[in-house]
């Protein structure tokens, strides 16, 4: 059985100029100790996901109206807030963006180290406050005695995002979730920050869920990876057969808007038109569908569902042998995945049935 | 409840820039947001409902505001008079009505005042820098160490009773109110880019602050002086509650009125309904509407 | 920590010198004749003479100036221009009144005003905001004086519950030592007047505490809802710590920070709202005593009150600027 098993999971925000479908469907598996990258652009629904299953979405918009999380044989979604309480810090931990902001400015390292130990576990303030020791050591934090007694403010930001893990980390928790830990910090931060992380998941064998809208990030950090867009997982794959392979036309667009380092003259940046879709409507058809180039005509009205790269294979969900799965019903081939366009001769992009005028004269004047 | 949640932010923030709305213009985009605001519409019902009376007082009122015996003395409200009558038997409905010419008049008079000299205080400020700020900030400070009210106890006392003094005592008391709020917009607005592009392309200093900065700092001082034409409107019937409202006692004014109605209040409590009843929906609707204009001229406030 | 507060301190100096040269130039830069101003009907050659006399208006300006400073600084305030009584003489004995009046009221809107907003910011948007969000528009909407004469006619004169005039029943006879009735009444033992004391209290300090009640529940509010909208909250929420926890260690601890200094602020509203509220409910404070002077003309009284009030509000604001930094460590640590 897995650590975390994600079932079509429905997340919407239920605000006053509508209704937000910002997760519509989410279906994945995690093993204890694996790693898994959650890629996408901001706004489709990564971050969503994750508030959802540790039940933080933020009252009383965000509602899960469907679905199911189980975690370590624990359906997290039918827990009292009291049990769920107990597993958050402890079984699940989190890291998120902005080291800057997520510390409380007016409490002391120690008193924020210290209240995550106490919260979980009966020990005396002297015996978590060692613990608080030891783990700012773990990740790296000079002279830990006395910066225990500083205050956020007074450490950089990849200081911040140390003490950040060690919170994380400082239960020893089977899961944790780190929700675009480097993008706010300087470049040069951002790698020795993924590389600790790295580190000290991997000897602790605890799962990781890395979410980021930055490729380059999951590339190193993870066995695999889920690809998300408007709210849907359209491709997943082991990290090296997605690099290698991407198949799904959102994929391949977002490898081919990167520069490279390796960029050859012949490889040419191709943007992806357009902007995502406007989660405020429900959604009809492939959410990709107005800014595929390979669309069909089938893909303005059907959505298609999560299916095997190969046909017919076994179906593996978890680990480095798990399946390549798309959701699309005109994958590019491996030629067009390289060129980043349809190559077939001949192929037009399906022109949008009539009543989805308005979004196209929109896209066509660019973002209003 | 703002959605500060990644997954939403982006979703609500594309199609709304600041920016944008301006060149589609501002002010109509902001009435039409401030008709779908409830509050503020009651706000605009009230304000309209006071203006109206304000103007129309003439026209309304059955007897004038100093006629006496048009009934009895202290007469409680009935058909002829609607809010019963006062102790030399004036009809309070009239009155009220005229006193909401007074409101009405000294308010804004001493807005527009307070407007001006405030704003003129602020622009030099904000505008100037260096001492010149450091000396009117100052000042600002010492009018802001007086309580209101006794800031303009004092200014009446020193300038003696009469109506363009107590516009000017209210008006003080707010001056610094409006010389912050612009000193600040006005600061905040030099760091701006769009300022730093102007003066880079050469644009002069006057030319920078007439041109480029006053118009961006009008918005919060309007939304600033309708709020604040609600609290002069208390203050000046305060100033008339103290007998330092109208120099002449027989005048119509709410805070005066309110003066027998505290030696009466046995026998006629109806005066301090009607009369503190107007004062108080006058209040209501200018708090309403200047909150209301906040939400739907800032397009960047949430919700 | 040390060096924001000696820089504080200096900045009052300037507003300081500033208050002195406007009380000054109130009393001694009158426009028009100082004796018609100030003396009117009981004009007299010689009342005339003896009050150039008592205030210097024969000398020069500066020199004028700088007798004011220095009887400041010596304690002098100056004397009634109508009985020559010392300003303290009265003021000392008007002024426990006030105190008793204000921080009763400050209690109350302080007492009431942050659970409203707190309680408004748990159920944002609900039903139970926006009653609250109504309260404070009608507490901010209703005049002082308007609010006290509503609650004399319900509580006074139609219910009868609570005294509506003066601070304590006349008929006792009660002594007063400092005046501060509360502390006499319980000094003397008289627990029977200390209620009464109470009693008489009830009425005024409401009236008086409404607008910054409102204020208080307003800024309570939106700073609650703001510091819940923080990263770090939701850090403390995924670190598995209790609601309450988070209410109290991590929302409360930043949300008290704009709530303190909007507090503070309040008192200069609260010294000038009392002189309505004296006024109103017979009260006998420093408030009634500035009407009955200005209906004299007696400006040193007026004066030297706007003096002490303005120096209250001053050194209020000290102290809460002060507060504000101990409970802000960035201030605190830099």
């Amino acid at each position: 059985m897995s650590l975390l098993d994600v079932r079509d999971l429905i997340v919407r925000f239920r605000t006053a100029d509508g209704t937000i479908h910002a997760v519509n469907g989410v279906s994945f598996e995690l093993e204890a100790g694996e790693t898994l990258g959650l890629v996408g652009e901001s706004g489709c629904g990564k971050s969503v996901t994750n508030l959802a299953l540790m039940r933080l979405l933020p009252k009383p918009a965000g509602r899960i109206e469907g679905g199911q999380v189980i975690f370590d044989g624990l359906d997290l979604l039918t827990l009292s807030e009291a049990e769920m309480r107990d597993l958050r810090g402890k079984e699940i931990a989190m890291i998120f963006q902005d080291p800057m902001t997520s510390l409380n400015p007016v409490l002391t390292i120690e008193e924020q180290l210290v209240e995550t130990i106490r919260a979980h576990r009966r020990v005396s303030k002297a015996d978590a406050r060692r613990r608080a020791i030891a783990l700012l050591e773990m990740v790296g934090i000079p002279t830990p005695e006395i910066r225990l007694r500083s205050f956020p403010h007074q450490f950089s930001g990849g200081m911040r995002q140390r003490v950040m893990i060690a919170m994380a980390l400082a239960l020893e928790p089977k899961l944790l979730v780190a929700d675009e830990p480097t993008t706010a910090l300087d470049v040069t931060i951002q790698a020795q920050v993924l590389d600790l992380l790295g580190r000290l998941t991997t000897e602790g064998g605890t799962a990781l869920i890395l979410i980021t809208h930055d490729l380059g990030v999951v590339a190193g950090m993870t066995q695999r990876i889920n690809v998300m867009y408007a709210g849907y997982i359209v491709e997943t794959a082991p990290t090296p057969e997605l690099f290698g392979h991407p198949s799904h036309p959102y994929t391949v667009g977002l490898l081919h808007s990167i520069p490279k380092v390796t960029q050859r003259d012949d490889e040419e940046l191709i943007p992806i038109e357009g902007r995502p879709p406007d989660m405020r409507q429900a959604p009809v058809g492939c959410p990709f569908a107005s800014r595929c180039t390979w669309r069909l005509e089938v893909c303005w009205t059907d959505n298609p569902s999560l299916r095997p790269v190969q046909a017919g294979a076994r179906l593996v969900t978890t680990g480095p042998e798990a399946t390549h799965q798309i959701a699309c019903h005109n994958p590019p081939t491996a030629e067009e995945a390289t060129a980043g366009r349809p190559v077939r001769p001949g192929f037009r992009p399906a022109p949008a049935p009539a009543g989805r005028m308005d979004e196209l004269v929109l896209l066509a004047e660019g973002p209003a | 409840m703002s959605l500060e949640t990644p997954g939403v932010t982006a979703v609500a923030a594309a199609p709304r820039r600041a920016e944008e709305r301006v060149s589609r213009g501002l002010w109509s985009d902001a009435f039409s947001r401030l008709l779908r605001n409830r509050p503020a519409l009651v706000g605009l019902i009230c304000i309209t409902a006071f203006i109206g009376v304000a103007i129309l007082a003439p026209v309304i009122a059955p007897y004038g505001p100093y006629e006496q015996r048009t009934g009895g003395r202290l007469e409680a409200p009935s058909a002829a008079h609607l809010f019963g009558t006062d102790l030399l038997g004036r009809d309070m409905f009239s009155r009220v009505l005229y006193g909401a010419q007074i409101s009405l008049q000294v308010g804004v008079i001493a807005v527009l005042m307070a407007l001006v000299m405030g704003g003129l205080i602020g622009a030099l400020a904000g505008g100037l820098g260096g001492w010149v700020d450091s000396v009117l900030m100052r000042v600002t400070d010492v009018l802001l160490a007086i309580p209101g009210i006794l800031l303009a106890i004092g200014i009446i006392a020193w300038l003696d009773r009469g109506m363009l003094q107590l516009m000017l005592a209210i008006a003080v008391t707010y001056v610094p109110i409006f010389a912050r709020l612009l000193r600040g917009s006005i600061l905040a607005l030099r760091e701006s880019d769009y300022v730093i592009a102007a003066g880079a392309v050469g644009a002069s200093r006057l030319r920078l602050l007439v041109r480029h900065m006053l118009p961006n700092a009008l918005t919060p001082l309007i939304v600033q002086a309708t709020l604040i034409l609600a609290t002069a409107i208390i203050d000046i019937a305060g100033l008339g509650f103290l007998g330092l409202g109208p120099p002449d006692p027989r005048t119509p004014e709410w805070g005066t009125m309110l003066v027998d109605a505290r030696r009466f209040l046995q026998t006629a409590p109806h005066i301090v309904f009607f009369v503190g009843g107007a004062i108080v929906v006058s209040a209501i609707g200018f708090n309403l509407l200047g909150d209301g204009l906040r939400e739907s001229l800032d397009p960047r406030l949430k919700r | 920590m040390l060096k924001y507060i000696v820089r504080r301190l200096l900045a009052t100096i300037p507003v300081l010198l500033g208050l002195s040269i406007v009380l000054f130039a109130f009393v001694h830069l009158l426009p028009g004749d100082p004796c018609t101003a100030i003396l009117g009907q009981r004009q007299t050659p010689a009342a005339c003479a003896r009050l150039r006399e008592n205030l210097g208006l024969n000398d020069p300006l500066y020199v004028q100036y700088l007798d004011y400073i220095g009887g400041l600084l010596r304690g002098d305030f100056g004397a009634s221009v109508i009985n020559s009584k010392p300003f303290f003489d009265e003021f000392s004995v008007r002024f426990p009144g006030t105190v008793e009046l204000t921080v009763a009221a400050l209690i109350f809107a302080v007492g009431v005003g942050i659970p409203l907003g707190r309680l408004a910011a748990r159920h944002a948007q609900g039903w139970i905001d926006g009653l609250v969000t109504a309260i404070s528009l009608f507490g901010i909407s209703i005049p002082v004086f308007v609010l006290g004469l509503v609650l004399v006619l319900i509580f006074g004169v139609t219910l009868g519950w609570l005294p509506t005039q003066g601070r304590i029943e006349a008929r006792a006879g009660f002594e007063p030592t400092t005046n501060f009735l509360l502390l006499d009444t319980a000094l003397a033992g008289r627990w029977d007047l200390f209620v009464d004391v109470l009693r008489h209290l009830i009425l005024p300090a409401i009236a008086l505490g409404s607008i910054p009640l409102a204020i208080i529940a307003r800024i309570t509010r939106a700073s609650v809802i703001e510091v819940s909208n923080e990263d770090y909250v939701r850090t403390a929420r995924a670190k598995g710590l209790t609601e309450r926890r988070v209410d109290d260690r991590h929302i409360m601890r930043n949300a008290w920070l704009p709530v303190t200094t909007v507090v503070g602020l309040q008192v200069g509203g609260l010294l000038g709202g009392a002189v309505l509220t004296e006024t109103v409910f017979g009260w006998n404070g420093v408030g009634r005593w500035v009407v009955d002077a200005i209906g004299n003309r007696d400006l040193t009284i007026v004066q030297s009150t706007i003096l002490v009030f303005a120096l209250i509000f001053l050194i209020v604001n000290l102290i809460v600027d002060v507060g504000y930094a101990f409970l802000n460590p960035r201030i605190r640590y830099s």
